[in-house]
């Protein structure tokens, strides 16, 4: 009598993908399996490597992530399957490849708040590959129809045409006064971008920085990162300010203590995912005061 | 009884049987060629701290992310090099200067006007200022390879060195390599040529005819039998007006060579 045979299944933490786990990366985002999982005693889940070459199908078409340091997303487009992306990002492509640009509303506001004001879009039969300008991760996010992802402004890299594209504004702001100057800053961006697949699954690639690392927050539990290093969120996560003013060399606390000393945070709540990268820019201490900003909580130490 | 010998994949170069690595361009002999399915070959990764000859000389490759190409230069061998990338050198090693014509050109478009040569006997050692790979080109006798200006980090004193300028208007103007090209051409001796690209690197090599559309700013190198257009494509958002995308048709024969980190111009 034969062994009935055994049901395995796999997670993947990244995207979710649930695979039988008998393949050497996750069928979803490409990223190594057969590695045991790196979390770092805080919590954090480090994204594992990905094999050079490692193919993610989608629908018809599929793509194939080359390099390591600067990985290249190079999608084998079927008829009819198509991706949008920044045109900056665009490395090379087949001549057959059609691209064109796709409309985005609310120019104004975008072109105010420095995000692309034109979306490419390109449509198969043929070859086309991307990669950002700085060595780190790249990471393929397979979004399940109903799901949507938030991902920090200039992070996205390309998505599949049936990734519905949107975007919000991250509320997220402070003001500074030097002198009789007073100055708005967005350590997040003005907005957000908000990637969802409204009927059927889509493929959404992202370029980290440096290397990627994820969490699973729970209900009301928080963390907080530094603004810039976030990288995406789930919808479910709700974020806002976070403004510590430690105490500073001779000054004691007070306002003096508030002009160089701060540290500029973001507060995260689950539940949900969050991504940050681990090489971020940092943000530039123009200003002086903070004198107005969003909903923030404090702290002094 | 014939002797077996391992053929580099890379630079189709012989190597005995014991070799890990290609003695001409420092590939692993023990890792296939990683090919993509569109025809793109990834340059091999050279191990850390992988020796190269060439003449008399040596050269070992030291760490993987930026990594430093040390020389180990025998006596009356040289390397040619632009002198932003040199790293250290020995005390004895001697050092001169390239004479190169069309000076005032090279200076108008921004191009070294300065090419230095070290002479053995003696070590000197080079890197470049980012993350990337050392591609190591070993030329055959015959061979014309066309080059990013300020790509190349080394080559040995059997190539010559020249420039080519880049024809066309638009082609300089949204090529994103301005007005020149770096020439590298070996005659009767074989010599070896080490780019250092950014990010990862990738060759493909087209068939006559052949063509490919590559960002401007992600070409590395090319031979010369490949011909470079730059195309340019209008990106309108109605009344926001609209951008252009400018993309470089590379036709066959012959290889292409491309950086996946890549110096981005003009399209903002």
């Amino acid at each position: 009598m034969s062994n009935p045979p055994i049901e395995r299944s796999y997670k993947c933490d990244w995207c979710n993908t649930v695979s039988d786990g008998t393949q050497l990366s996750c069928p979803g985002c490409g990223v190594s399996i057969d590695v045991s999982k790196t979390v770092t005693r805080s919590g954090w889940i480090e994204m594992p490597g990905r094999r050079d070459m490692a193919k993610i199908q989608f629908g018809n078409s599929h793509l194939q992530i080359e390099g390591e340091f600067v990985p290249v997303a190079d999608f084998a487009l079927a008829q009819g399957d198509g991706v949008y992306f920044t045109h900056h990002v665009l490395l090379w492509t087949e001549p057959q490849v059609k691209i064109s640009s796709m409309g985005l509303k609310g120019g104004w506001k975008r072109l105010f708040a420095g995000m692309p004001l034109i979306m490419t879009q390109a449509e198969g039969p043929g070859h086309i590959a991307f990669s950002q300008d700085q060595s780190g991760e790249l990471i393929a996010l397979p979004i399940q129809p109903g799901a949507a992802i938030d991902v920090r402004e200039h992070i996205f890299l390309a998505a599949t045409s049936n990734v519905s594209y949107d975007w919000f504004s991250t509320n997220v702001w402070y003001t500074t006064r030097n002198g009789n100057e007073r100055e708005t800053h967005y350590p997040l961006g003005m907005f957000m971008d908000r990637f969802a697949a409204p009927q059927t699954p889509g493929l959404l690639l992202l370029h980290a920085a440096g290397n990627a690392f994820i969490r699973h927050l729970g209900p009301n539990e928080t963390i907080l990162v530094k603004p810039t290093a976030l990288l995406f969120k789930d919808p479910s996560v709700q974020m806002h300010l976070h403004l510590e003013y430690p105490r500073g060399g001779t000054f004691s606390w007070g306002i003096f203590s508030s002009w160089y000393y701060r540290h500029i945070w973001l507060r995260l709540y689950g539940p949900g995912r969050v991504a940050i990268q681990s090489a971020y820019k940092h943000m530039e201490e123009n200003g002086r005061n903070i004198v107005n900003y969003s909903q923030a909580t404090q702290a002094q130490w | 009884m014939p002797i077996e010998r391992i053929k580099c994949q890379w630079c189709q170069a012989m190597n005995e049987k014991a070799d890990v690595s290609c003695r001409a361009c420092g590939a692993p002999l023990d890792i296939k060629n990683l090919v993509s399915e569109s025809g793109w070959r990834e340059a091999p990764r050279i191990k850390d701290m992988t020796e190269i000859r060439f003449g008399r000389s040596s050269c070992q490759v030291e760490g993987e992310i930026v990594p430093v190409a040390e020389i180990n230069l025998g006596q009356q061998d040289s390397v040619f090099f632009e002198h932003h990338v040199l790293l250290w050198k020995d005390d004895q090693t001697q050092m001169s200067v390239m004479t190169l014509q069309g000076g005032v050109s090279r200076v108008l478009a921004g191009m070294p006007f300065v090419i230095s040569v070290a002479t053995g006997p003696g070590r000197i050692a080079f890197s470049r200022d980012a993350t990337g790979e050392l591609v190591v080109l070993p030329l055959h006798p015959g061979m014309e390879l066309d080059v990013r200006e300020h790509a190349f980090l080394l080559a040995s004193h059997h190539i010559s060195y020249s420039f080519v300028r880049i024809k066309g208007l638009r082609n300089i103007l949204f090529g994103g390599q301005g007005m020149f090209m770096d020439r590298f051409v070996t005659s009767n001796e074989p010599g070896m040529l080490m780019l250092h690209g950014y990010g990862n690197v990738f060759e493909r090599t087209l068939k006559q005819g052949e063509s490919i559309l590559v960002e401007p700013g992600a070409f590395l190198y090319k031979d010369s039998s490949v011909t470079m257009d730059v195309e340019f494509q209008k990106l309108t958002s109605g009344w926001f007006g609209g951008t252009g995308m400018s993309l470089a048709r590379m036709t066959g024969p012959g290889r292409v060579g491309i950086q996946s980190m890549y110096v981005h111009h003009n399209t903002e």
